[in-house]
């Protein structure tokens, strides 16, 4: 079975980004994997693992150094990396690349995060499977193989839904999905000897407008300052009904 | 003049209240156009006369049993038929399980622009532009869509559910439900739900979340009565999930639920930026933790620096007299 797993380097989750209004400053900020990325990739080689003779291609999209997280998915055991070179295009634009590759070289199989952590945008698994005219999972938690059908459970509010999915499919990962492996020495070396294979959205037949980003975005903010809070003291009785009256007659949330 | 459409969420009938908000944001960009509510599945119907009252101007019904279980590709057909018949300028779902999975076909099927998590929506001069978090909300963009239509998942609490003066009068449209069998290629089998008399932890107005200096899954019955006296939804930080001390539905965060509402508690919670993610756009944060430089304390309008055990009880025991009176 063909597997192929879409993935993201990101800011880290803790890093700090200084925000100005006409952009972001990520000199000197640590990019990482996106979290649900991992869990994409250790379900893609699970399911490599579980059926003999599968193979496992590791697809990204970004500027030069984004092929990093390539590296990391060789020491895993992906048997082929593709790095599409395009730099400043969002998700719409990372999945129209992805699709290009998929549409030449079809996989029964297509895992992805359900969000990077960065755009949060939570466009491209849906656009993915729109663009290959293939059904999609979102957020799955738990995949299981059975045939040509694969069956995921998803949280919903107050629960969760269990759906059948026809392969070949996209499912994009939650948490909780699988506890991602790290690379063994082995598989750093043997990564060492794999070597991502380069792309352009031009080589893929795509021009301008398939990479046109989904928002036109005219400032960014950081966060709003908050003025510092009321600390409300006394002992126990004292405070809680003090915090009491606070949120009843200042606030008024109660 | 712009029409708006919104898709309004239902269970079996029942309206969520998150409708009523998408309302009233899609009234504030449809400037005087019509405002459209679309609603699928069975029992659809049934919601019209609640979404008149919130100030639909137009109620689009797929009322079918072919609806019962979702599809994501079933209802982005519906939906995409009415959005070639409407030509709304923008679409309107509010963030949930359901648009998490739809809204991302829907924009690429119509041509439209997604744009997630909206905290902001308004129109001026024929364009609209929107408000969304990014980077976990460590930043936010003010962006316009690049192409039409704008579909816009919106948090819930966001915008405030406005009364119609006079309420809608128009017959309840029906929406076609092509049943194409491609489309069953992704098909819900089951929904398991556990009935809570609490509210849904995402949508609630008020949230007290517990963290790990709660120390055990039983102490969190503190959290619970507190919750529990307020009407409130609990919730927890991922310390005290990954620790075991309460369910992963209950997290609050990057990696768990977002939420925005008037009033959240955070009890023992330290404040990592990953739990910031998901509840720094409530209107007013309460920290109650015994570490007096607990980063928590930073975002927070009201602080008690103390012990939980004595000071949440204290707490619960005032809003029961207050709530009572």
């Amino acid at each position: 079975m063909k597997i192929a797993v879409c993935v993201k380097q990101v800011p880290s989750t803790t890093a700090v980004i200084r925000v100005a209004p006409e952009g972001l400053d990520l000199s000197g900020v640590e990019l990482v994997l996106s979290p649900y990325d991992e869990y994409a990739l250790e379900e893609g080689l699970k399911a490599k693992d579980a059926n003999a003779g599968s193979t496992l291609t590791v697809i990204t999209v970004g500027p030069d150094g984004a092929a990093k997280v390539l590296e990391h998915a060789f020491a895993l055991g992906a048997d082929e990396g593709i790095h599409v070179k395009a730099d400043g295009i969002d998700a719409r634009g990372a999945a129209a690349c992805a699709a290009a590759l998929l549409k030449a070289a079809p996989a029964d199989l297509i895992f992805c995060g359900r969000q990077a952590i960065d755009d949060d945008s939570w466009l491209f698994p849906g656009t993915l499977g729109e663009l290959l005219d293939l059904p999609h999972v979102t957020a799955a938690v738990t995949f299981t193989l059975s045939g040509a059908e694969a069956v995921c459970k998803r949280r919903i509010e107050g629960g969760e839904e269990t759906l059948v999915v026809q392969l070949p499919a996209v499912v994009s990962a939650d948490k909780g999905l699988n506890e991602p492996r790290s690379p063994t020495l082995k598989g750093r070396l043997a990564a060492k000897k794999k070597q991502a294979v380069v792309k352009t959205p031009a080589d893929l037949g795509l021009d301008e407008a398939a990479l046109a980003p989904a928002l036109a975005v005219q400032s960014y903010a950081p966060p709003p300052a908050k003025s510092p809070g009321k600390m409300v003291g006394g002992n126990a009785a004292e405070a809680a009904k003090e915090l009491v009256r606070l949120l009843r007659e200042e606030a008024k949330v109660i | 003049m712009p029409e708006i459409l919104i898709v309004a969420e239902h269970r079996n009938g029942v309206l969520k209240k998150t409708a009523g908000e998408l309302l009233a944001a899609a009234s504030t960009l449809a400037a005087g156009g019509k405002v459209l509510a679309a609603v699928l599945g069975p029992g659809a119907a049934a919601c019209a006369g609640e979404l008149y009252a919130w100030g639909a101007d137009a109620v689009l019904a797929a009322d079918s049993p072919a609806l019962a279980n979702y599809s994501s590709l079933r209802w982005t057909r519906v939906l995409a038929g009415a959005i070639a018949a409407k030509k709304p300028s923008a679409v309107l779902l509010s963030v949930s399980s359901l648009s998490r999975d739809l809204a991302g076909r829907l924009a690429a099927r119509t041509g439209g622009s997604l744009a997630s998590d909206c905290t902001g929506l308004s129109a001026a001069g024929g364009a609209t532009t929107l408000v969304r978090p990014i980077l976990a909300g460590r930043a936010s963009i003010t962006a316009s869509p690049a192409a039409s239509p704008l579909i816009a998942t919106v948090r819930p609490n966001v915008f405030t559910p406005q009364k119609a003066a006079t309420p809608s009068t128009a017959s309840v449209e029906t929406l076609a439900v092509e049943e194409n069998p491609a489309d069953l290629r992704v098909l819900v089998k089951e929904v398991a739900t556990v009935a809570s008399t609490r509210p849904e932890l995402a949508e609630a107005a008020i949230v007290v979340s517990g963290g790990r200096s709660l120390g055990s899954a039983d102490a969190f019955k503190i959290v619970y009565d507190l919750a529990d006296a307020l009407g409130a939804a609990p919730g927890a930080s991922r310390a005290a999930v990954d620790a075991g001390y309460a369910p992963h539905s209950m997290q609050v965060g990057q990696t768990g639920k977002t939420v925005a509402p008037a009033l959240y508690f955070a009890i023992g919670i330290s404040g990592a930026i990953q739990h910031l993610a998901g509840m720094r756009t409530s209107k007013y944060i309460v920290a109650i933790n015994s570490d007096a430089n607990a980063p928590i304390f930073k975002l927070a309008d009201y602080g008690i620096v103390g012990d939980l055990f004595q000071v949440v009880p204290a707490l619960t025991e005032e809003f029961k007299k207050l709530l009572k009176a």
